[in-house]
């Protein structure tokens, strides 16, 4: 209670020190009064007693109604803290110069679809399924590019999903990506990490910032869902090469393997077409279902209708009380002119 | 017709006065010039111009009777006027004025027929402002009416009239107690008791605002007149008649607290009328 009147204000608060007023229905009322010999006269009546005390209020409504409304109260904004199901997920998307081509490893021509354009297409429709999801967008080719920082503004993330099927360009530099994308948690708020890596291909990662990434990942212990849009005929990430194993000749198996060997929650997604892709998601999403705290704005709210509306109601209870007022006092009119017939009598 | 102010009241008095203020009641004593009474002895009255023949000659004892006659003795009408706050109502008609035309109209015709009039307001105390000792004095009897037609009506009850009761001690006099009767029970019942000795009219002040003439439906809000509180109340036809039902209750109490000590009570509403007054007296 005193919670919520902290957050109550007024633009002109010393109306309210007309609010005294309020109680004159307790004094007077908006009925003509009658005075009777006795009171007593009429027979108890529970509706009488209870429409007694419902005119008062209505009298006290509407004069602190129409106070209030003068002062212009308003409540104040705030930022609560409520408790949702969502995560805080972390989008990593490759923006190489591949990722323009086709899932066939073309150009695209006619109706068909670039791995960016289906990536953008599917990753809208998965910010917008969760009301609490925190989403956070990096992308990266050579060097990493902070696209936007961890929010809850989904229409910015959409915003900015929309735009990652912009033609990219260069190479797969994945180790700063990854850097980046880790860095986008904040501060540990208790709700579960996602880091979502969407990318074509992949690429070695220096030893020493794989160290970083290490010491990054065991700080931050997200969950770990590598999208891997596979071009047809290339090499998958399971697929071992023909000659020698090194990081150079299948970048991709040994990102995986790097990954597993970090020691948190992984899987790794192999997307061969849209269809994929948009099962690789719902696959993420349903796993994803962990309490998180957020943060819900709440704007500062006009409250002077409402303390307009209370007078109202209370005007209209008034009125409605004055329609079906009756007069008790006989015919006062008829007194007089007796009164006057009198006199004629006595002067004659 | 005549102002019902001056208008006569008529009265007779439900007992034989004593007395030898002569007035045209009559008395209890012999001695004056009313009606035949009895016959006494020559000896007890020495009377000789009122020697019955007829006796005298028709008595084997020879003695001599001589006839008495009625004493004319005049009474005293006393108001007793509830000054309390709740008859300064103003229904159909102001209940003051009402009031104050019957002092008036008593004071005339008391005065008329030589007997004295007293008047005595009260409300929770006697007012000694408003109270005026017998007196055959015409102008000073609808003086003092006058003033009660005027005077303030503030009280908050109406004990003064036991007061006012203990002050009419003495011989049997004509009581009219004037008042809306709204009062306590016991009240009620002590100040009949205390005016037992009288012959006691109790003059209901009625006003038909007050029951018959309650609109049938409608929302009012009543404010008591001696302090009793404010109330809204919604009339409808069932409360109504449940009000005037109890109004009528009331009035029905009031009639069997003052059937053993008074005579019925004359209900006085709308316009004060003498006629009727004197007929319900003639009557009852």
């Amino acid at each position: 209670m005193t919670d919520l009147l902290a957050r109550l204000g007024a633009t002109d608060p010393w109306f309210l020190w007309l609010l005294p007023l309020a109680l004159l229905p307790l004094v007077r009322s908006a009925l003509r009064r009658t005075s009777v010999p006795a009171v007593a006269a009429a027979p108890a009546d529970p509706l009488s007693a209870w429409l007694g005390r419902a005119l008062t209020l209505a009298g006290i409504l509407a004069v602190a109604g129409l106070i209030v409304a003068l002062a212009g109260p308003y409540r104040t904004g705030a930022r609560i803290e409520r408790l949702g199901i969502g995560a805080q997920v972390s989008l990593l998307i490759d923006r190489s110069g591949s990722m323009n081509e086709t899932f066939a490893g073309r150009q695209p021509s006619g109706a068909e679809e670039s791995k960016a354009a289906a990536s953008r297409r599917l990753l809208a429709d998965f910010v917008g399924a969760r009301a609490h999801d925190l989403f956070a967008v990096t992308a990266f080719s050579t060097a990493p590019m902070l696209v936007m920082p961890m929010t809850d503004r989904h229409d910015a993330v959409r915003a900015a999903i929309a735009a990652i099927d912009r033609p990219g360009l260069d190479y797969t530099n994945i180790g700063r990506g990854l850097g980046m994308a880790l860095s986008q948690f904040g501060v540990d708020v208790g709700a579960s990490r996602v880091l979502l890596l969407v990318s074509d291909g992949a690429a070695v990662i220096d030893p020493r910032i794989q160290n970083q990434l290490r010491a990054a990942v065991a700080r931050i212990r997200p969950n770990l869902y590598w999208l891997f849009l596979r071009t047809q005929g290339s090499p998958g990430i399971a697929d071992r090469p023909a000659g020698e194993d090194t990081p150079q000749a299948a970048p991709e198996r040994h990102l995986d393997l790097f990954f597993k060997s970090l020691g948190v929650p992984y899987r790794a997604f192999e997307a061969e077409g849209a269809e994929a892709v948009a099962a690789a998601i719902r696959q993420i999403e349903a796993l994803e279902r962990d309490p998180i705290p957020y943060v819900e704005e709440r704007p500062r709210r006009d409250l002077t209708a409402l303390a307009a509306a209370l007078a109202a109601l209370g005007l209209a209870v008034l009125v409605l009380a004055k329609l079906v007022e009756a007069d008790l006092a006989g015919a006062p009119a008829e007194t007089a002119t007796e009164a006057a017939g009198a006199a004629l009598r006595r002067a004659a | 017709m005549s102002d019902p102010r001056t208008a006569d009241i008529v009265y007779l008095p439900r007992w034989r006065p004593r007395g030898s203020r002569t007035g045209l009641h009559r008395g209890r004593d012999a001695g004056g010039a009313g009606p035949f009474r009895d016959q006494v002895p020559f000896l007890q009255l020495p009377d000789a111009r009122r020697i019955d023949l007829r006796a005298t000659l028709r008595d084997p004892f020879e003695g001599v009777h001589v006839r008495r006659f009625e004493a004319r003795t005049a009474v005293e009408t006393w108001v007793l006027v509830d000054l309390s706050a709740s008859m300064g109502f103003r229904g159909a008609a102001d209940r003051g004025r009402l009031t104050g035309d019957l002092c008036r109209a008593l004071a005339v015709s008391a005065t008329r027929i030589s007997d004295g009039f007293g008047l005595i307001g009260c409300d929770e105390t006697l007012r000694d402002d408003l109270t005026l000792p017998a007196t055959r004095h015409r102008g000073a009897a609808v003086a003092a009416a006058e003033r009660v037609a005027g005077a303030a009506r503030a009280g908050r009850g109406c004990a003064g009239m036991l007061e006012a009761a203990r002050r009419l001690a003495g011989r049997p006099k004509l009581v009219f107690l004037a008042s809306d009767f709204r009062w306590p029970e016991t009240l009620i019942a002590r100040v009949f008791a205390a005016l037992a000795p009288h012959d006691t009219v109790p003059i209901l002040l009625a006003d038909p605002a007050e029951a018959e003439a309650l609109p049938a439906f409608g929302l009012v809000e009543l404010d008591d007149l001696e302090g009793g509180g404010r109330r809204v109340v919604l009339l409808r036809p069932r409360l109504r008649r449940a009000w005037i039902a109890r109004e009528q209750d009331r009035i029905a109490a009031l009639e069997r607290a003052a059937a053993p000590f008074a005579r019925r009570v004359f209900r006085l509403a709308g316009r004060f009328d003498a006629q009727a007054l004197s007929r319900h007296l003639m009557t009852t």
